[in-house]
């Protein structure tokens, strides 16, 4: 016994059909679950030059492969799908239970291809599986359809379902959509709520109870047992949030970076991935005024980003399927000026910094009700907010004028005008309609593609690869450009992955000096990175798990046990490195040129920035792209994925079905 | 007439949900609010009658804090 359901679920929205096909076992061997079988079955199955929003793009939501075997912090679905954002590879990621909820269904992914002719949302409870009329739904937000579903079907399914929803967003086919659960928690990346509004298919229902397999679910307690035990002895002394701008402070000035994996333990335990904000700005990894501004813009930093504040009006703590952490939380935020809400998930790092110091907005009020409109409407915040910094950075260069703004006098940090242009972009009304579809898009209309941050047509996450030059190697060389969770520096200082891989580089601190340079180095440590992270989005694993280190989250332990294997750390390596050349493949069946993709001059540091931590630097990029291509075995000019690379992966010998 | 249902240690609970999304009738939910040491939290609960008394949510457990115990249901 292995621990994957060993069937998915094959749906044609077109035809009205749904069939469950058995998956070899070579395949789970070879890719895992999760992100590796959609690796594998989009690539087979998606033609090439597919239209994103058309019949023939396949739309995956998987579980991975530790779901529901007992192993903590695996609780994570992936969507994947050709992304109409990028036109090559697509995935996003999101918490909450609907993972298992895939697999207590009898599947480890359900795939979806076609067009469905009138508003439809899938339902299955693992015995019944069929398409519903979703006309009652459309139209509502993600959170209000999510509860309507659970209202109707209150008392005709045994399990109360799971529910992953599109909301307005998707609906309106805006490329910078995503797809909701638990009320309004988003895997918001790659445009994959737009894929799934292109469909029709407002929401995907799951109300199965099988029991998830395991093969030494005695081992996998353990193992859970051992790192549930340490987590419940971590606490911080209450009030020290209020130093952690100081810990950032310093760290802009260090020329290298420690971190310890329980670090980030103990942070997001206590507060969230919100306290990284009073850390990333001074240092020098959160992006200020449009990526172009620095530390001295920040205004009143410690009194509006100290962590204590938020969870001052934390009125309940949420968990993960899974997660002995839990760094969600629910805010009282009504009455508060700007909001019109009661409610609002506790914001992300990412939320708060793409409408906070990105453009140059102090009201933290104004960042509860966007992050609770964004949530509702199922739009990613980390592209909205780039897109709003275009636009404000376009405006005050007289790039964009009034008339074309619908009247609005786009300023740094005008709260009022952002609210309303993010309200007219979420309702694609007007000068919104133009934006909603990121800042690609708006840049080619407009112009001032100076002022546009996107990677190969994503807008990047909330991390300044001048910072941490290896950010920037994975925003680039990542088949889903412009995403923030491949791989740091800082955070494989964290992984310790030496200790599991015997080709990875010893595990250093991010030295800033050395982090720029191109040497084999720094390649291997890229593609350790990619690889790992691969693995672990195979497994369905979190990213906050990934950063505890491998000592604390001990996934290659999980897996064994898991599924009965005796694998060494290498050979899960090239399981993750399977996953990623598949996705490259993938990119390059669609016609995606990785050679193209770059880094907008402002992130490269041309010219570099004057003042700030980030004073003088300039990355060697695309020097450093090569290297880790070639690290991958991969064409180091082309970035295209070498047959003799393709045929020691065995990728060439995977089955069809 | 004798029924088991679950009992929680909460102490040594990490409110990971996976007791809860075993169950089959959905009778327990993250719901029952209380502190991890100094952190508040929430923690699982019975939250209906429909406990069916089949021991998924004990088997389940990693941390091995939930029991299943007797009670009397007349």
């Amino acid at each position: 016994m292995t621990s994957f359901m060993g069937r998915i679920l094959r749906v044609d929205l077109s035809a009205g059909t749904a069939e469950s096909v058995a998956i070899p076992q070579e395949i789970y061997e070879a890719v895992l679950a999760g992100k590796g079988l959609e690796a594998w079955y989009l690539y087979n199955n998606i033609p090439a030059g597919a239209d994103p929003l058309g019949p023939d793009n396949i739309l995956a939501f998987a579980a991975g492969a530790l779901c529901g075997t007992g192993a903590f912090l695996t609780g994570r679905w992936t969507v994947a799908c050709k992304s109409p954002l990028t036109g090559g590879w697509g995935d996003a990621n999101c918490g909450g239970l609907f993972a298992p909820a895939i697999k207590q269904c009898g599947y480890d992914a359900i795939f979806l291809s076609g067009v469905a002719e009138k508003p439809v949302y899938l339902f299955s409870d693992g015995r019944t599986t069929e398409l519903r009329d979703a006309s009652a739904y459309w139209g509502l937000d993600a959170t209000e359809a999510e509860k309507a579903l659970h209202r109707d079907l209150d008392g005709v399914c045994r399990k109360k379902p799971c529910v992953a929803v599109i909301g307005p967003a998707g609906e309106k086919l805006s490329l910078i959509a995503g797809i909701c659960n638990e009320g309004g928690r988003i895997a918001a990346r790659s445009g994959v709520g737009a894929v799934m509004g292109s469909k029709r298919l407002k929401a995907v229902v799951l109300a199965g109870t099988r029991s998830m397999p395991c093969a030494d679910p005695e081992k996998v307690k353990a193992l859970s047992k051992e790192l549930g035990r340490k987590l419940l002895k971590m606490t911080l002394p209450t009030g020290l949030g209020v130093f952690i701008g100081a810990g950032g402070r310093m760290m802009g000035h260090l020329p290298s970076m420690p971190l310890d994996g329980s670090l980030t333990s103990y942070m997001f335990r206590e507060w969230g991935t919100q306290s990284n904000t009073s850390l990333a700005i001074p240092s020098g990894d959160g992006p200020i005024k449009n990526w172009g501004g620095t530390p001295r813009d920040v205004r009143l930093m410690d009194a509006v980003y100290n962590p204590e504040h938020i969870n001052k009006i934390e009125t309940a703590k949420y968990h993960c399927y899974s997660c002995p952490l839990g760094c969600g939380g629910r805010l009282n935020i009504r009455g508060r000026k700007y909001v019109s809400f009661d409610e609002t998930h506790k914001p992300e790092y990412e939320t708060i910094e793409a409408f906070g110091p990105l453009l140059m907005n102090w009201s933290l009020d104004s960042i509860y009700q966007l992050n609770e409109l964004l949530n509702r409407a199922g739009m990613d915040t980390i592209s909205v907010g780039n897109t709003v910094a275009w636009a404000i950075e376009c405006y005050e260069n007289g790039i964009l004028t009034r008339e074309q703004t619908d009247g609005l006098e786009l300023k740094w940090g005008d709260t009022e005008a952002i609210l309303a242009l993010v309200g007219k972009m979420i309702a694609r009304e007007g000068f919104g309609d133009a934006l909603a579809d990121g800042v690609k898009r708006a840049s080619e209309r407009f112009g001032g593609k100076e002022y546009a941050m996107h990677v190969g047509g994503q807008e990047p996450g909330m991390h300044d690869a001048r910072n941490d030059p290896q950010l920037g190697v994975h925003f680039v060389a990542e088949p889903a450009p412009g995403k923030h969770t491949v791989g740091m520096s800082i955070e494989y200082g964290a992984m310790s992955l030496c200790d599991i891989c015997s080709w990875a580089p010893p595990a250093t601190v991010h030295a800033k000096k050395r982090d720029l340079e191109d040497t084999e180095e720094m390649a291997l440590i890229s593609k350790a990175n990619a690889c790992y992270t691969m693995l672990v989005d195979g497994a369905g694993g979190c990213y906050y798990g990934q950063m505890m280190g491998v000592h604390m989250w001990k996934l290659i332990e999980y897996l064994n046990a898991a599924e009965g294997w005796e694998l060494d750390g290498d050979a899960y390596m090239e399981i993750g490195e399977r996953i990623q050349t598949l996705r490259q493949l993938f990119n390059v069946k669609q016609g995606y040129d990785p050679a193209a993709v770059r880094l907008p001059d402002r992130m490269l540091g041309v010219p570099p920035l004057p003042s700030g931590p980030l004073k003088g630097v300039t990355l060697r990029n695309r020097e450093q792209v090569s290297s880790h291509w070639r690290a991958f075995g991969w064409d180091d000019k082309t970035g295209v994925p070498l047959p003799e690379t393709v045929r020691r992966l065995g990728i060439d010998k995977l089955t069809e079905v | 007439m004798k029924k088991k249902t679950p009992v929680f240690d909460y102490l040594n609970c990490v409110s990971c949900g996976i007791c809860a999304q075993a169950c089959p009738v959905s009778a327990l939910a993250m719901r029952r609010e209380g502190k991890s040491g100094k952190y508040r939290n929430v923690f699982p609960e019975l939250v209906a009658d429909g406990c069916i008394g089949c021991g998924s949510c004990a088997r389940a457990c990693p941390m091995e804090v939930v029991s299943m115990e007797e009670r009397d249901e007349s």
